[in-house]
């Protein structure tokens, strides 16, 4: 079930009918099932795994919070991690793993008895076992007591906007808005609407009307040089419009509701530097890793040495949380190795955040810095996109010294305002500061506006429709 | 509250307006030929039923496919043309298939300016299509033939389809063929109601006759929907074009997804059952058989090689694969509406011209 499906919203449809004329608690248990039946719509088999792991953070949660010593404490604590962290090297990992062993034994001689194994990703894994692991961390960590409402965690866990591709919620910010009664309000409904429809703009015309450009350049055995350089900047537009656009239909799904998530992206390619990107794009794993990683590795007390060293090792781990492939690894050694040179050529800068009133001519220079970071960022996406190891190395060529010509299909016409609106749109949250930033505007232009975004949507919408990119993470 | 239904009655008026707008300038744009892109952009949404009764009132109007491809028709041309032909003429070769396949056999025939060429051919026709074809004009060819049937990758999945006006729905063409489904060791095919250009005008002023068409397409034909000849009347509002375009791309789409990933329709069986029998039909007739493996650029198409090819080299059928001779993810190779460029057609070609070349 697609949040780009007619299914999708005849489902939602039927779940904002009963939460309206349900009670708090009944709403609990209502949206549980609606998010059971959301997942298992893809295959129910895997709601066992969110059930385990949902079972055990909830007693090791209980447990965590009256074991009065640090032994049973941790204890406790190894019990959630080998939990969940075991689920995803089972589902994730395993026969990643198991294939380049046999391809290191492979190289110095041996030949390992095969031993393939297929085992089939569950949808959204990493998304929920980094959720409920920041559960059972926060509580070995004292930041937060426990919850006893078995269901209301179970929610936490599986809450369906947010369950498949997050953001992934902390559980200080996501249970308190389940346990505690919500307020239903049109303001709501109004903002989560326009979330919605921004975020279909996003993923339907946008990343979908880009897709098959891309694929065809990276599926392609002879592309030329302005082919790898075209598709690699639209395939920057392309994950940035299909992960955003999921985010912001899942955000807008919530609101209406009456749950407010987390902002997972602001405005990502108008960062000058890897460390700000960081803060801009897919904030809540950036934070998640900063918070439980990063910091438990021992962040940045320890000198420049042990510094560096949680860097790389916190964005390759993050890098293979995308998938189990070595262009990840390779992608997460790539931004650990940015972060890292652009500390030692800076050292720490202060953040510069949206809203901030500046001249022209810091503007002028901050665009010039953004499209030279942009191309930064792209290589990034280049090395994430590939198919191979061996097509890194021949698109790295190509870009420098690949054929002339260009074969990149041009994509469909509608794509071109539906990239205007989202530029004027991100200019507009930069400058403002505020995400809501058309909530002042006059209710007339407010309507043209979303009349405007209805018809760019139905223009739009005629390409191919696909799952979102993240799922397959 | 009131707010917001403010906001949504303004947001549905100006809607509307807007609608009725783009509505105007199309109108003004297609009286007056200009942004032709733009129009046909808006038409393509244009329901089923739609789109052939603005066809059949303007036959005149561009990209028309009303009356292309009728096999009737065809074949009653096809009689005449072999009559015409002197019993001496050395041998022809006859082509069942479609551009692509036309393509290559022209460009052949520019290479090797000795060949004759009698092509048949629909626009994307499905192998359903090119194989009747070919069974309906086995009396106008003649011992020593090449016999050459095409088999385009995209067209596969309508294999489960009776007319194109049911899977192609931005170029609904009506014209027909039947559905093969697996009998014993052979094919059973289920005819069209509707099979020639003049039952299928006919439909018009024959209600009943036109009902039964409707019911078979809903009974046999896979691709048959609502979101494709449902509520023609809407077809009034730009808006629900789009709309409908939107529902009608993802019906087929997914559709064909089933067809080709779920075994809706055994297309990999019917089409080795298929290429044997037209083999040995035209060995029977003293033809030579050739089939033609086109692959077309999207990765998801059936692989033809793939299911064919056992059958192929068992029963010793020539064949030519496209994808043994130009990658098809390769997007140099082609040209902006799918087709192969004629440099790669003549790279097809040659190897067509060695593959019958004794």
């Amino acid at each position: 079930m697609l949040f780009t499906e007619l299914v999708f919203w005849a489902f939602f449809a039927v779940v904002a009918v009963l939460y309206v004329v349900l009670p708090h608690r009944a709403q609990n248990r209502m949206l549980l099932v609606a998010s059971y039946v959301f997942y298992g719509a893809w295959d129910w088999r895997f709601l066992s795994l969110i059930l385990l792991s949902t079972a055990v953070d909830y007693v090791v949660g209980l447990r965590m919070h009256t074991a009065p010593q640090g032994v049973q404490r941790r204890r406790l604590l190894g019990i959630s991690l080998a939990v969940n962290l075991g689920m995803l090297g089972v589902f994730k990992y395993f026969g990643f793993f198991v294939e380049s062993f046999q391809s290191l034994l492979g190289t110095v001689g041996y030949v390992a008895d095969p031993f393939v194994l297929s085992i089939v990703l569950p949808v959204g894994i990493s998304f929920y076992t980094f959720q409920t692991l920041s559960y059972t961390i926060d509580i070995y960590r004292r930041d937060m007591a426990p919850t006893r409402d078995f269901f209301d965690f179970a929610l936490f866990v599986a809450f369906f906007p947010q369950l498949v591709a997050g953001p992934i919620e902390r559980a200080r910010t996501l249970l308190p808005n389940i346990t505690q009664p919500r307020q239903l309000s049109w303001d709501n409904l109004r903002r989560g609407a326009v979330l919605c429809l921004f975020g279909l703009i996003k993923k339907v015309v946008i990343a979908d009307g880009i897709a098959p450009s891309v694929d065809a350049v990276y599926a392609s055995p002879d592309p030329a040089r302005l082919d790898v350089i075209l598709a690699t900047w639209l395939f920057a537009i392309q994950i940035y419009c299909d992960f955003s656009g999921y985010t912001d239909i899942a955000r807008g799904v919530a609101k209406m509701l009456g749950f407010g998530l987390m902002r997972n992206f602001a405005q990502p390619y108008f960062a000058t530097n890897p460390q700000e990107f960081w803060r801009r794009w897919h904030i809540s794993l950036s934070t998640w890793l900063r918070d439980y990683l990063y910091v438990s590795l021992g962040g940045n007390r320890g000198g420049a040495g042990r510094t560096y060293r949680n860097l790389m090792l916190t964005m390759t781990l993050g890098g293979l949380w995308h998938g189990a492939a070595w262009n990840f690894i390779l992608w997460g050694l790539y931004q650990g190795g940015a972060l890292a040179l652009h500390r030692t050529l800076t050292g720490r800068h202060a953040h510069r955040g949206e809203g901030g009133r500046r001249s022209a001519g810091h503007w002028i220079g901050q665009v010039l810095k953004i499209a030279l970071f942009f191309q930064v960022v792209c290589y990034g996406w280049l090395l994430f996109r590939a198919t191979s190891f061996a097509q890194i190395v021949d698109f790295t060529q190509r870009i420098f010294s690949g054929p002339a010509g260009i074969t990149l299909p041009s994509p469909p016409f509608a794509v071109f305002p539906a990239l205007l609106l989202l530029l004027v749109w991100d200019v507009l949250v930069e400058r403002s500061g505020d995400v809501a930033f058309y909530a002042k505007w006059p209710t007339v232009i407010r309507a043209g506006l979303y009349a405007g975004m209805i018809y760019l949507l139905a223009f739009g919408a005629t390409t191919q429709t696909s799952a979102f990119i993240y799922f397959q993470f | 509250m009131k707010r917001t239904a403010t906001i949504l009655c303004l947001t549905l008026g100006l809607l509307a307006l807007l609608d009725f707008g783009v509505g105007q300038v199309l109108g003004w744009a297609e009286r007056s030929g200009r942004l032709g892109s733009l129009v046909q952009y808006f038409e393509y949404g244009r329901s089923v039923p739609g789109k052939l009764a603005r066809w059949q009132d303007r036959p005149g109007t561009p990209g028309n496919l009303m009356d292309v491809a009728w096999r009737p028709e065809m074949i009653a041309r096809s009689a005449v043309e072999f009559e015409a032909e002197a019993p001496t003429t050395q041998p022809v070769i006859r082509g069942y298939g479609m551009s692509f396949v036309n393509n290559i056999l022209q460009s052949a025939a520019t290479q090797d300016p000795g060949l004759i060429l009698d092509l048949h051919s629909g626009p994307a026709a499905p192998p359903n299509f090119t194989y009747a074809l070919f069974e309906e004009d086995r009396d106008n060819r003649r011992a020593g033939d090449v016999a050459v049937l095409g088999i385009l990758s995209s067209s596969v999945p309508a294999m489960g389809a009776l007319s194109n006006s049911t899977w192609m729905f931005e170029q609904p063409a009506p014209f027909t063929y039947p559905v093969y489904y697996l009998e014993e060791n052979g094919l059973r095919r289920v005819e069209p109601l509707v099979s020639s250009q003049d039952s299928f005008h006919a439909l018009r002023l024959d209600p009943a006759t036109r009902a039964a068409w409707q019911d078979q397409l809903k009974s046999e034909d896979h691709f048959h929907a609502l979101a494709t000849f449902g509520v023609p009347s809407l077809d009034a509002s730009p808006f629900v074009r789009l709309a409908r375009r939107s529902l009608a791309t993802s019906h087929v789409q997914s559709t064909q997804q089933d067809i080709l990933r779920s075994g809706a329709y055994p297309y990999g069986e019917v089409l080795r059952r298929m290429v044997v029998t037209f083999a040995q039909t035209a060995r029977s007739d003293r033809q030579r058989p050739v089939i033609f493996l086109i692959q077309t650029r999207d990765a998801t198409d059936a692989d033809l090689l793939e299911i064919l090819k056992p059958v192929l080299e068992a029963q010793d059928i020539p064949y030519l694969a496209t994808v043994e001779h130009f990658d098809p993810r390769d997007p140099s190779g082609f040209l902006g509406d799918g087709h192969y460029k004629p440099q790669i057609d003549q790279r097809f070609a040659r190897a067509f011209v060695d593959l019958i070349t004794p």
